[in-house]
């Protein structure tokens, strides 16, 4: 089916992604989408790794064939369909592929680094402490413990501010470049919310144009029996359209203006 | 590789998504995590170390020789404030020169000076004699210095455990295999 797509008036070289000897790089995007990192269910401490990995994975060549063919060649995702979040994972997953292989846009990790940044500060904070506390026996150590503790609990606040405000439930800030060169590129911003238990799921698109520094958005709220089979494997045909026609919808009113 | 036409993210982490592998970058996030939960862990108990000024705010009773106030197996909560003079019929957590566990004891004698210095003797209230036998050779009297803490409040046998655990070397790496365990499948 996918020699038979490229045989249809293509560049042969598009079929960089479908071909049995594809680039490497699109052999392990494929194998991605298999590996799911579950959200820990540290309740205590702020999370630190809330989402899963997105990969821009890029064919070599720009792409010149009409339709997308992506989903043939990737292996179906299949998850236990009665655990929550492994379910909102895929879906999220999912969305991002869609919009970093579909429309091409590229991935910006700038509040995923934020994130590390302070987490990185405070172990570095515990680090000191500890190491201070081994070379000087604690009651000489008392201030600089004293310090160290402080700010470590000042870091935590901080990652607490941070996730609850600036991150959101945002797991995706894809740019798309501006083919003139001229203006800053545009953002899409993807968020989801799935609550426990519930079979509601919402997916939120945001676009910041990056001209006029509007901001737009579109969400859908839909059940995720739509999406998901018996056996609990993502059946993309139903999902990725809902996607498209929500950026299609941004898309559009973008393009009128 | 993965990103060879973005300039805008200039910053460290960003490269970082273009490490030589990506299995190293997220080895990376995987060791921070875990930072992050033993961090948590020491940094709230240094901070009782420095609230309470004692160099073990909390520890478990191991031997009979206080009974009937503390029984093996009981939680002490400890202070080392300087202020606090220290004075007959008080419990006393001290460490002897040249043993590594502290002991749980009452003060039974002092004697002080006129500048605040101070010595003094202890006993078990379940011991049939104060502790000089314990004390090192040629040692007759405890100081301020060898003072762990003063107990403030105690839990009764939440300590089984630790004691437990040290007994039973087996049971602390049983329980240390299945807590592990138990991450790694929920990961999953």
């Amino acid at each position: 089916m996918a020699a038979a797509a490229v045989q249809g008036g293509r560049s042969g070289g598009s079929g960089g992604c479908s071909g049995a000897g594809g680039a490497s790089n699109c052999g392990t995007g494929s194998g991605r989408s298999g590996l799911l990192d579950k959200r820990q269910a540290l309740t205590i401490l702020p999370r630190l790794d809330s989402s899963s990995w997105a990969q821009a994975v890029l064919p070599p060549q720009p792409p010149k064939y009409l339709g997308w063919q992506w989903k043939i060649d990737d292996k179906p995702v299949k998850i236990d369909k009665w655990d929550g979040s492994a379910v909102k994972n895929s879906l999220d997953d999912s969305a991002k592929k869609v919009l970093l292989e579909k429309y091409k846009y590229v991935e910006n990790f700038g509040l995923i680094d934020g994130r590390l940044t302070i987490c990185t500060i405070s172990c570095f904070f515990a680090i000191v402490a500890l190491i201070w506390d081994y070379m000087h026996p604690f009651p000489e150590s008392k201030p600089v413990l004293a310090l160290c503790v402080i700010s470590y609990f000042v870091m935590m606040g901080i990652l607490t501010i941070y996730t609850s405000y600036k991150e959101k439930s945002i797991f995706l800030v894809a740019h798309r470049k501006d083919p003139t060169g001229m203006d800053p590129d545009d953002i899409w911003q993807l968020s989801s919310s799935l609550k426990r238990f519930d079979d509601k799921y919402t997916l939120k698109l945001t676009f910041i144009s990056g001209r006029t520094k509007q901001q737009r958005e579109a969400e859908f709220t839909k059940s995720i029996a739509k999406f998901f089979d018996h056996s609990g494997t993502l059946v993309m045909d139903a999902y990725e359209p809902e996607i498209s026609r929500l950026h299609d919808s941004l898309a559009i009113e973008r393009k009128i203006k | 590789m993965c990103r060879k036409g973005l300039r805008q993210n200039n910053n460290f982490f960003s490269s970082c998504h273009v490490w030589s592998t990506l299995y190293t970058c997220k080895l990376y996030y995987q060791v921070l995590n875990f930072g992050m939960i033993v961090s948590s862990a020491l940094m709230i108990w240094k901070g009782l170390m420095v609230i309470t000024g004692s160099e073990s705010p909390i520890v478990v009773v191991l031997s009979g020789s206080m009974e009937p106030a503390f029984h093996r197996g009981d939680l002490l909560f400890l202070t080392n404030r300087v202020e606090d003079p220290i004075r007959v019929g008080e419990i006393v957590v001290f460490r002897i020169e040249g043993r590594e566990i502290p002991i749980v004891h009452r003060v039974l004698k002092i004697h002080e000076k006129q500048n605040g210095h101070i010595k003094f003797l202890t006993k078990g209230d379940n011991n049939a004699v104060d502790d000089r036998g314990l004390y090192k050779q040629g040692q007759h009297w405890l100081e301020k210095k060898d003072v762990v803490g003063r107990a403030r409040g105690f839990v009764p046998y939440i300590g089984i455990v630790t004691i437990l655990m040290n007994d039973y070397p087996k049971f602390k790496y049983a329980v240390l295999f299945l807590l592990g365990l138990f991450v790694l499948v929920h990961r999953e």
